[in-house]
């Protein structure tokens, strides 16, 4: 369990589920900020057939974390050997848009809303 | 950083310690206060030995005086039972040399008298001497002479007076030492008093308040902290320890608000070069009116802290284009972002670049490169419409619109009435957020009639919020739109920012409010 928290959030991969969550509210200032979160989800891809990363509780995610996300979803595209599954919630107003953007970046990825 | 007038006069104050008058300072009233006390004490004890020396020489006056004539009794009744005039003379004079005796007198039992010794002038008596001794003068006894039984046979008497002012003048030299003595211990007893308080409390506390007095109330974290020695644990010692800490505190809350002060002076600049940023670049009216085939209305406001709204309307050769995005993120960055985006539309204009995903990847190249140099993971939402007017159209259209680039949904409304909600996801990417966009730039193609609408916003528009954080909407922009139409593209830009202002009442702007309304001549 590789977990990481800071000022109104949380990051935690569980290893044995094969599942990050991201939950609260991210706001962290410019990319360099993001480098550990963005380390913690390619630390979660090595080696693994299948992922799932749980934003449904993720309240609000900055620019720079979409950018951090999209950087992400297009490594796992690049990869072609991991199953990726976002999750999000529909109640959750950035997310509409946003993932649809991830989904278009990588058409092979599962979309799923609470 | 500057001092305000009141914090250069209050630090001048502060450099000059208080002056206390003499007569107020702690140590001359404490001394007044102990002195006063210990002359009244002082003199209370003097009065009170005083009494009962008083009473115990009345009683030894008594005594001796009775102790004597008892003593010369004997021989004095021996005297006048033989009328021996010398035995009575001695008698009497002995009596008579005691000092405080005034007269002797013995008389035999018929009253003749047989001596007497009086002093030559007896003083005046004095009232006071009187008072004191007056009652204990007088003496008279009877002699008896012991012959044989029956009994004893009374032979004559003798009376003795004292002087009182002679008594009393003992006493009162008695009395005069007493009290010079009460006197000198009073003062005695202040001054080691005050000598004893001086050095164990009021010095500390004079150098406590001379410390107090030299804080500089700008900065109180430095105040001179006096070293108290011997008092590091008493109320003393606590009460330095307190004031440090206070005074610490006070410090840190002054920093912290000088911080946010800077902080704010720095925003406050930022957030004008921002707001000047977003205008600075926006079309002329003059621009505009030369546009062939639209009739264009455009407002944009910033909201209290300015985000990166941005729209263009460029003339050129083939018709006009026009852009409308908006940046994430609010201040200067987002400004600084949306000041490229511009000049990027611009340039792939003046570079007769035709193909619009050429267009959108040249623009994404560009802002994703400078956005990795911000390292701010700024991206925008970008459309860009392409414009010309039709001239012979067998279809009677009097322009055509290509729509590409994800932005809000773009709304047509037109002459009929009917409305179409053209969803812009599909048409493009957010530009600067990835490295390569081509592959998900489309475009849409439509043509326009006269009097059709074209209305583009930034979400500052539709998600304007009211008191209950109720959105605008587009539905409701779309309604606005549909009962305008007829009028021309100010008037339709009039009444929809007269419907969002009056929608957002006293709220305050958080996004900027961008719309433009193109309507085919």
């Amino acid at each position: 369990m590789n977990a990481l928290a800071g000022d109104g959030y949380q990051a935690e991969f569980d290893s044995a589920a094969g599942c990050v969550r991201l939950c609260g509210s991210l706001r962290l200032g410019g990319l360099t900020e993001y480098a550990p979160i963005s380390q913690l989800l390619e630390d979660a891809l090595d080696g693994r057939s299948a992922l799932t990363v749980d934003l449904s509780t993720l309240e609000f995610l900055n620019s720079s974390g979409i950018a951090t996300l999209s950087k992400f979803v297009i490594s796992a595209r690049n990869r072609k050997d991991c199953a990726l599954t976002i999750r999000g919630s529909s109640t959750i107003p950035w997310q509409g848009k946003s993932l649809n953007n991830l989904k278009r970046l990588m058409p092979s990825l599962e979309l799923v809303f609470d | 950083m500057s001092d305000t007038p009141d914090n250069a006069s209050a630090s001048a104050s502060a450099s000059a310690p208080a002056r206390v008058a003499i007569t107020r300072s702690l140590t001359f009233r404490q001394a007044a206060t102990t002195l006063i006390v210990a002359l009244v004490l002082g003199l209370l004890a003097s009065a009170v030995e005083l009494y009962a020396d008083w009473q115990s020489m009345r009683a030894e006056i008594r005594t001796q005086t009775d102790s004597a004539l008892n003593l010369v009794s004997g021989s004095a009744a021996e005297a006048a039972f033989q009328f021996n005039d010398e035995l009575a003379t001695q008698v009497a004079d002995g009596l008579f040399a005691r000092r405080e005796v005034r007269l002797v007198e013995l008389r035999d039992n018929f009253g003749r008298l047989l001596v007497r010794r009086a002093a030559e002038a007896p003083p005046a008596s004095d009232g006071l001497a009187m008072r004191l001794f007056g009652d204990i003068t007088d003496y008279l006894i009877d002699l008896e002479h012991r012959g044989a039984p029956p009994g004893n046979e009374l032979v004559g008497s003798i009376e003795v007076k004292l002087a009182a002012d002679a008594i009393a003048a003992s006493f009162m030299e008695r009395a005069r030492m007493l009290v010079v003595i009460g006197l000198i211990k009073a003062v005695a007893i202040a001054a080691l008093v005050v000598l004893i308080f001086y050095f164990m409390i009021t010095r500390p506390l004079l150098a406590l308040h001379g410390a107090i007095s030299r804080i500089d109330p700008a900065h109180p974290g430095n105040w001179p902290r006096p070293q108290l020695r011997g008092h590091r644990d008493d109320e003393l010692g606590h009460i330095v320890g307190s004031l440090d800490r206070l005074m610490g505190a006070f410090q840190r809350g002054l920093e912290q608000r000088d911080r946010a002060r800077d902080e704010n002076t720095r925003l406050g600049a930022e957030l004008d070069v921002s707001r000047r940023i977003q205008q600075i670049l926006l079309p002329s009216r003059e621009e505009l009116d030369a546009i062939e085939g639209l009739d264009i209305a455009t407002y944009m406001e910033p909201a209290s802290e300015v985000g990166g709204d941005y729209y263009d309307i460029l003339r050129h050769s083939g018709g006009v284009r026009i852009g409308i995005g908006d940046v994430t993120g609010h201040g200067l960055e987002s400004g600084v972002v949306m000041l490229m985006t511009q000049s990027a539309v611009r340039t792939t204009l003046t570079s007769r670049e035709e193909d619009i995903v050429r267009v959108m990847e040249v623009l994404n190249s560009t802002i994703y490169n400078n956005v990795q140099r911000m390292g701010c993971g700024k991206n925008l939402t970008l459309a860009l419409l392409d414009y010309h007017a039709l001239h012979d159209d067998p279809g009677g259209a009097r322009g055509r619109l290509r729509i590409s680039g994800q932005h809000e949904s773009v709304i047509i409304v037109r002459a009929s009435g009917s409305i179409e909600i053209i969803d812009t996801d599909n048409l493009g990417f957010p530009i600067g957020l990835v490295e390569e966009v081509g592959e998900f730039v489309n475009q849409i193609v439509l043509d326009l009639h006269a009097d059709d609408l074209v209305v583009l916003y930034t979400d500052g528009i539709t998600e304007a919020a009211d008191e209950n954080h109720k959105l605008y909407s587009l539905e409701r922009l779309t309604a606005r739109v549909a009962e305008h139409r007829h009028e021309s593209a100010e008037a339709v830009k009039d009444a929809i920012i007269l419907d969002v202002k009056a929608h957002i009442a006293t709220q305050t702007l958080y996004d900027d409010l961008t719309l433009v309304i193109l309507k085919q001549r």
